[in-house]
């Protein structure tokens, strides 16, 4: 339990978006846009982030459990907190043109396990939607109505233990058709696709944003919280009461701070008593509104 | 409204989902294998999920009808109830929903057919028992009905079997599909209620009290029998003063004989689901109130429920005659 609110003194620089991309030629169109630095170059798995933007990236490698393995690392080597947006983007054939179109995966099948995702909340009111499948081998005969990638299903079966699956995203630009062959794929027309996409590409991230915010705000520490947790010894079970007593107080009193020297001598213990007196003693008056 | 509606490929023909086509042309249909694929997979967000939940069209296979836990029914004889759909329009702090389920999208059992040959089979079981039927267990029984069109089927079903009842609990005033008929006899529309400022801050998305009181009057008047549920109490400190209140307004202008039933019920959850209804909404003051806790159930405590539980009783004995008053306590 770490849901709360009082962490406007907070200046802990964090990442909003966590972007995992097969090819390099996806992920520069990004890493421009976005300002991004490269941070780790000499792994399999290169990451580029701008942490005061708040963009984190990592390039996978094409398939579906180097798509796993490179969001996993990503996190890990960036200490990903627990509210960031996980986004797969990049490329997919598609059984219909134009190409250039940027579609978010409602569904996305692994076509090797048969596994289902439902990644994200739907953006309809801003960009189409198209089930996914994840192929183990390029797609060219573009036989069932939906996108073809190679990685979604793996970055879906792993991305929503980060944070959630209402904060992984699917999104995917066609680039192949019945009609315009992935022979004709290259570097440079993949990166005018996505360009061509990048104000759209603003405007899904404004609203992944707002999410971001309200998890975060549900999830944060406050700093009183961290420091009375560093100054005393709590238990894993007191610790859990002084949060879950802190949360109450802190409803009760929203505007007094606890204030670490009236407590310098106390126990743990003496701490929670001190907080559940004062929240009993608030409720003789309640006002539950 | 809704955007993305998920079926099971199954049921894709069915006459429910057909109606659902037609009045929802715009959305965009996604197939499934089984509801469960979706519904209950891990690391689902109810809370973000609730700000855009998808509809999912299922078929349900077996337990249709079950008998109430003890302490929910009206007295002795034999209750059960059903659940044609999972998960609410409204988000209620309070709901037990959002602690019982990961996921907040809609499952919409399409078959309403298997539910009433299920209803069938107890009424033959318990022949010549006077048997009741709770709907709206895991949902609210009309919030959805424009779309579902439930309450006309089961009305349809149950004025066949006038000597069992079925209890619809709601919050919604949606019901011109109740007006546009005749009032049955064995059919309780029984709603949810809650002083006006307390409903205000605790039944997101559901209608105000003043609303839901009109519809009580409206089907009142055309002669449906009507239950009055209080349920969850929810303690402040004019608690008192705002429930006489609410009792008041509800009876101004009603026949109790109209009345049903009046029931109310203290706030409790089981210790799980607190925890989790609290980490949803860590900022709101229903989660503040310093609860007791016993044996794995969390509640306001003897002394608040005894004194409220007192209250409403005496207080209720003034609108309507004692044996139509009952506790839940559940
Ligand atoms: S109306 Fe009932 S089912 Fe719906 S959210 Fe409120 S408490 Fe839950």
């Amino acid at each position: 339990m770490s849901e709360f609110t009082d962490v406007e003194n907070n200046t802990e620089l964090q990442f909003k978006f966590c972007w995992v991309t097969a090819l390099r030629a996806e992920a520069t169109p990004l890493i421009d846009a976005f300002n991004m630095k490269i941070v780790e170059n000499k792994s399999l798995f290169p990451i580029y982030a701008n942490e005061e933007k708040g963009h984190a990236l990592v390039i996978s490698g094409i398939g579906s459990i180097k798509s796993a393995a490179a969001a996993t690392f990503l996190k890990n080597h960036l200490k990903i907190n627990d509210h960031s947006a996980w986004i797969n983007f990049g490329i997919a054939g598609f059984f219909k043109g134009p190409i250039g179109d940027i579609y978010q995966a409602n569904k996305v099948v692994s076509k090797e396990s048969g596994a289902a995702f439902f990644p994200g909340l739907r953006l309809s009111k801003l960009i189409p939607a198209a089930i996914l499948f994840t192929v183990s081998k390029p797609e060219n005969g573009y036989k069932e109505k939906v996108l073809y990638d190679m990685e979604a299903a793996g970055f879906c079966e792993m991305a929503p233990s980060f944070s959630c699956n209402e904060l992984t995203y699917v999104i995917k630009i066609v680039s192949d058709t019945p009609s315009a062959s992935s022979s004709l794929i290259t570097k440079h027309l993949v990166r005018e696709l996505i360009e061509k996409q990048l104000s759209k590409i603003s405007d899904i991230l404004a609203e992944i944003e707002i999410l971001v915010e309200e998890e975060k705000k549900r999830l944060s520490i406050p700093n009183e919280v961290i420091e009375f947790e560093k100054r005393f010894k709590f238990t894993e079970t007191n610790k859990y009461k002084f949060r879950e007593i802190y949360r109450k107080w802190k409803i009760a009193f929203p505007s007094k701070r606890l204030d670490l020297s009236e407590f310098l001598n106390s126990q743990p213990k003496e701490i929670i008593l001190r907080l559940e007196k004062e929240v009993l003693l608030n409720a003789e008056d309640w006002n539950a509104l | 409204m809704i955007e993305t509606i998920f079926f099971e490929e199954e049921i894709y023909e069915h006459p429910t989902t057909e109606r659902i086509r037609r009045a929802l042309p715009r959305a965009g249909w996604v197939p499934i294998d089984r509801y469960q694929e979706l519904f209950n997979k891990r690391h689902q967000n109810f809370k973000l999920q609730k700000k855009n939940p998808a509809l999912i069209l299922a078929k349900k296979h077996d337990n249709f009808v079950l008998p109430v836990p003890s302490g929910f029914g009206m007295d002795s004889h034999k209750s059960f109830y059903f659940s044609h759909m999972y998960n609410c329009l409204y988000d209620c702090k309070y709901c037990f929903l959002q602690g019982m389920y990961s996921s907040a999208n809609f499952v919409l059992f399409v078959n309403y057919e298997d539910f009433f040959t299920s209803i069938s089979e107890k009424i033959d079981k318990y022949n010549g028992k006077t048997l009741t039927f709770f709907s709206g267990y895991d949902c609210d029984s009309l919030a959805f009905d424009k779309l579902s069109g439930f309450a006309d089927e089961a009305l349809n079903f149950f004025s066949d079997f006038p000597n069992t009842e079925l209890e619809l609990r709601t919050k919604s005033i949606a019901i011109s599909s109740l007006l546009q008929r005749r009032a049955l006899s064995n059919c309780i529309v029984a709603f949810s209620l809650s002083p006006a400022e307390i409903a205000k801050s605790l039944d997101s998305k559901a209608p105000s009290i003043s609303r839901r009181i009109s519809a009580i009057k409206q089907l009142a008047g055309a002669g449906w029998k009507i239950g009055l549920r209080f349920d969850p109490l929810i303690y402040t400190s004019d608690w008192k003063e705002l429930y006489s209140a609410l009792f008041a307004d509800i009876m101004n202008g009603l026949d109790p004989e109209r009345i049903h039933s009046i029931s109310y019920g203290p706030l409790r959850f089981p210790k799980k689901m607190y925890k989790k209804a609290a980490s949803l909404h860590t900022e709101h003051k229903l989660f503040a109130f310093p609860m007791e806790e016993t044996n794995g159930v969390v509640s306001y405590g003897t002394k608040i429920e005894t004194q409220m539980h007192d209250f409403l009783k005496s207080e209720l004995n003034n609108y309507i005659s004692e044996n139509k008053i009952f506790q839940c306590t559940i």
